[in-house]
C-alpha cells in the first residue's frame, strides 16, 4: 500500500505537543489552567464528531448522552469498587463504545434527518434514565473523584493543573489515535461510504459494518470526554449532560471544519471562550441580567447557523479551496501566455 | 374505566403530536428538510400567544394570533435561512447535514432570544374552560371539558387543512410542488411562493400545538420547558411513523404515538416519561421502517 510521508504517524509531533503544554501550564493562573483542562476535553468530543459526521456521514445529536454513559460508568466504578483511576478512563471509553454500538446498529439503517431525530430522542431520555436507578445517584448524581496530584509533583502542584495534565494527555492520545484511525483502511472506508454508497459497496466494503464501527470508535472517544468533563466538574449528574452540550459540540465540529481533525483547536477553544466574551460584551453593553445569561447560548448558537451558511465546509478547508483556486488560475493564465 | 381514562388521555396527547407532526411533513413535502427548530418556533408562538391573552383577555383571540405569528415567522425563517442555505451548503461533505444544523442552530437561537425578552421565568396561560374531568354516575374521569374542547379544535383544523389540499386550487399546487417541482413549476406553479406557503401553514400547525401543549399541561411554559423538547421528538416521531410524507400518516401516528405512551405510562412505570418515545421509535424504525402509510422502502433522505 502507498504510504506518503504525509500519513506518517506523527509521534514526535505529538510528545512535542506534550512538551509544549507541560511548560505552559506551569506560567498561566488557575482558571487559564482550569478553561485548558476544559479544552482539551471539548478537543476529544469534537474530534469524535468529526469522526462520526465529517469521515462517516453520520450525524449525532446524542453525543452528550453517549459521554454520559462514560462519565457513570467511571463513577459507578470509582464510588462502588475504588478503580483504579486509569482503568476507570478505559472503562468509560469501553462503556460508551458499548452503548454506541448497539446505537450504531440502529443508525445504519437510518441517515440524514431520521438519525439526528433518533439520538435526538435519546440525548433526551436517556439521562432521565439515570432517576430509575439508585446506584447512579438521582439528581444529585455521584461524586467523582480523581483524588490529589502525586506529591512527587510538589506542594504547589494544584488540583486544576492535575486535572490539566490528565486531560490533556488523554487529548493527546486519543488526536494521535483518531488521526492514524482516519488515515487507515477504516478511514478511507468510511469517507467511501459517505461519498457514494453504492460505489463503495461495489468496490467491495460493507457500508453497514463500517457505519456501525464508525459509531462504535465515536462513541467511544466521547466515553473518554465524559468522564474527563466529570472528573472536571467533580460529579456526574444527569444536569452535567444537557442537550445544550451535543448542540455545542456539534457547533465546534462546524466550527473547526466538519472534515478537518486539525481544525478541532479552533471549535474548542471558541466554545470554552464564548462564555468569557459574553461576559466582556454584556458588560461593556451594560445588559440586564437575562440578557447577560443568554448571551452565550446566543452567540454559539448564532455561529452554528452563520459558519453553516457562509464557511459551510470550516475556516480551514475554505482557505485550501481558495487558494487551489488561486493556484489554479494562476496556472491557467501562465499557460495561456504561452501561447 | 382506568382503561378508557387511559385511551382519553393519551387521544387528547396525540392529537397534540398530531398537529406537530402536521408541521414537520408540511415543512418536509415543502422543503426535503426535517425542520428541528420546529419546538422553537412552537414556543415563540406560544408566547405571541400569551401576549395577547394578557393583553385582549381572551383565548379565543390568542389562538389565531399565536398562529399567524407563528405562520409569518415561519414564512421568513424559509424566505430567508432556507433559500440563503441552498444558496452556499448545497455541495461538499456538509451538505446532507447542514440543513439539520442550521435548523439546531435556529432552535438555540429562537430559544436564546426568548429567554432574553421574556425572562427564563415560568409563565402561565390560564385554559378558556375547566381542565376538572368529567363526572358520570359520581365516578370522575381524568377526561375534561378542555381536553374534549382540543379534540374539537384539531378535528375542525384538520378538516379546514384537508379542505384546502383536496378541493382548492392552492392545495393542487401544494401538493404537485411536493410530489414533482419542476413539472409543477412548467405548469406555471410558483414553486418557491408555494414552498414559503408550506413554512407557513406549518408555522400555524405548530403554533396551535404548541398552546395546547402548554393548557393541557399546568399551563405553565418557560424558554427551558422540557414539554417543549417532549413536543418536538413526539412530533417528530410521530411524523416518522406516519411515513414523513403524509398527512393523514401524521394524524395516525401521532394518535398511535399517544396512546403508546400513555398506556406505558399508566401500565408500566410513569418514570418511564422521556425515554418511552425512543424506544417506540426505535420500535417502529426496526418493525416497518416505511411507516404506516408509506410505501418507498427504506429511511433514506
Amino acid at each position: 500500500m502507498h504510504k506518503s510521508k504525509k500519513e506518517s504517524t506523527h509521534i514526535p509531533l505529538f510528545i512535542l505537543g506534550g512538551v509544549v503544554l507541560y511548560f505552559l501550564s506551569g506560567f498561566v493562573d488557575e482558571l487559564r489552567v482550569y478553561q485548558g483542562a476544559s479544552i482539551a476535553v471539548y478537543v476529544i468530543a469534537i474530534s469524535s464528531i468529526i469522526l462520526l459526521t465529517g469521515y462517516s456521514g453520520q450525524v449525532s445529536l446524542g453525543h452528550g448522552a453517549l459521554m454520559a454513559v462514560g462519565a457513570y460508568a467511571a463513577a459507578v466504578l470509582r464510588v462502588e469498587f475504588n478503580v483504579p483511576i486509569i482503568l476507570c478512563f478505559v472503562a468509560a471509553v469501553l462503556a460508551a463504545a458499548v452503548g454506541g454500538s448497539l446505537l450504531g446498529a440502529a443508525a445504519a439503517r437510518l441517515s440524514g434527518p431520521y438519525l439526528a431525530g433518533t439520538t435526538l430522542a435519546l440525548a433526551i431520555g436517556l439521562p432521565s434514565l439515570a432517576n430509575q436507578f439508585s446506584i447512579l445517584g438521582g439528581e444529585q448524581g455521584l461524586a467523582f473523584d480523581v483524588g490529589f496530584p502525586p506529591l512527587a509533583l510538589g506542594e504547589e502542584f494544584t488540583q486544576y493543573k492535575w486535572f490539566f495534565w490528565i486531560a490533556a494527555l488523554a487529548a493527546l492520545i486519543s488526536m494521535w489515535s483518531v488521526r492514524n484511525i482516519l488515515n487507515s483502511a477504516y478511514g478511507r472506508s468510511w469517507r467511501a461510504g459517505r461519498g457514494n454508497e453504492v460505489a463503495a459497496q461495489l468496490a467491495g466494503i460493507n457500508t453497514a459494518r463500517s457505519k456501525v464501527l464508525a459509531f462504535t470508535v465515536s462513541a467511544g472517544i466521547a466515553g473518554l470526554a465524559g468522564a474527563l468533563l466529570a472528573m472536571t466538574i467533580g460529579t456526574v449528574s444527569p444536569s452535567a449532560f444537557p442537550l445544550t452540550l451535543s448542540f455545542s459540540l456539534l457547533t465546534g465540529a462546524v466550527l473547526a471544519g466538519i472534515t478537518t481533525l486539525g481544525g478541532v483547536i479552533i471549535g474548542a477553544v471558541v466554545l470554552v471562550a464564548i462564555p468569557e466574551i459574553a461576559d466582556v460584551v454584556a458588560h461593556r453593553l451594560g445588559s440586564s441580567e437575562s440578557v447577560t445569561t443568554n448571551l452565550p447560548g446566543l452567540i454559539v448558537s448564532g455561529l452554528l447557523i452563520l459558519t453553516v451558511l457562509f464557511v459551510p465546509n470550516g475556516p480551514v478547508e475554505q482557505h485550501r479551496a481558495r487558494k487551489a483556486k488561486h493556484e489554479a488560475a494562476h496556472a491557467g493564465s501562465k499557460k495561456n501566455d504561452k501561447h | 374505566m382506568q382503561l378508557l381514562n387511559t385511551l382519553l388521555i393519551g387521544i387528547t396527547a396525540g392529537s397534540i403530536y398530531a398537529l406537530m407532526a402536521i408541521a414537520f411533513v408540511l415543512v418536509w413535502r415543502s422543503t426535503r428538510v426535517v425542520n428541528f427548530a420546529q419546538a422553537g418556533m412552537a414556543l415563540l408562538s406560544t408566547y405571541f400567544g400569551y401576549e395577547a391573552v394578557s393583553r385582549l383577555g381572551s383565548f379565543w383571540v390568542a389562538l389565531p394570533v399565536a398562529m399567524i405569528g407563528g405562520a409569518l415567522f415561519a414564512a421568513l425563517v424559509e424566505l430567508v435561512l432556507m433559500r440563503l442555505l441552498v444558496k452556499h451548503a448545497s455541495s461538499g461533505p456538509i451538505a446532507g447535514v447542514a440543513p439539520i444544523i442550521a435548523t439546531l442552530g435556529l432552535l438555540g437561537v429562537i430559544r436564546s432570544v426568548i429567554s432574553m425578552i421574556w425572562g427564563g421565568q415560568d409563565l402561565r396561560i390560564v385554559p378558556p374552560i375547566s381542565n376538572n374531568g368529567f363526572t358520570i354516575n359520581g365516578s370522575t374521569l381524568v377526561f375534561s371539558p378542555l381536553k374534549l374542547l382540543i379534540l374539537v379544535v384539531v378535528v375542525v383544523l384538520l378538516i379546514l387543512l384537508t379542505t384546502l389540499f383536496q378541493k382548492t386550487n392552492l392545495g393542487l399546487a401544494l401538493r404537485a410542488s411536493a410530489h414533482a417541482p419542476e413539472i409543477a413549476r412548467l405548469s406555471g406553479v410558483r414553486v418557491d411562493a408555494v414552498r414559503t406557503l408550506g413554512w407557513a401553514l406549518a408555522g400555524a400547525a405548530g403554533a396551535v400545538a404548541g398552546l395546547f401543549q402548554t393548557v393541557n399541561g399546568n399551563g405553565n411554559f418557560s424558554p427551558d420547558s422540557i414539554e417543549f423538547l417532549l413536543l418536538l421528538v413526539s412530533g417528530f416521531i410521530a411524523a416518522v411513523i406516519g411515513g414523513l410524507d403524509s398527512l393523514l400518516g401524521a394524524v395516525l401516528g401521532g394518535l398511535f404515538l399517544g396512546i403508546a405512551i400513555s398506556f406505558v405510562l399508566m401500565y408500566v412505570s410513569s418514570g418511564l416519561f422521556f425515554i418511552a418515545p425512543f424506544v417506540i421509535l426505535l420500535l417502529v424504525l426496526f418493525i416497518r421502517p416505511q411507516g404506516i402509510i408509506g410505501v418507498k422502502a427504506g429511511r433514506r433522505a
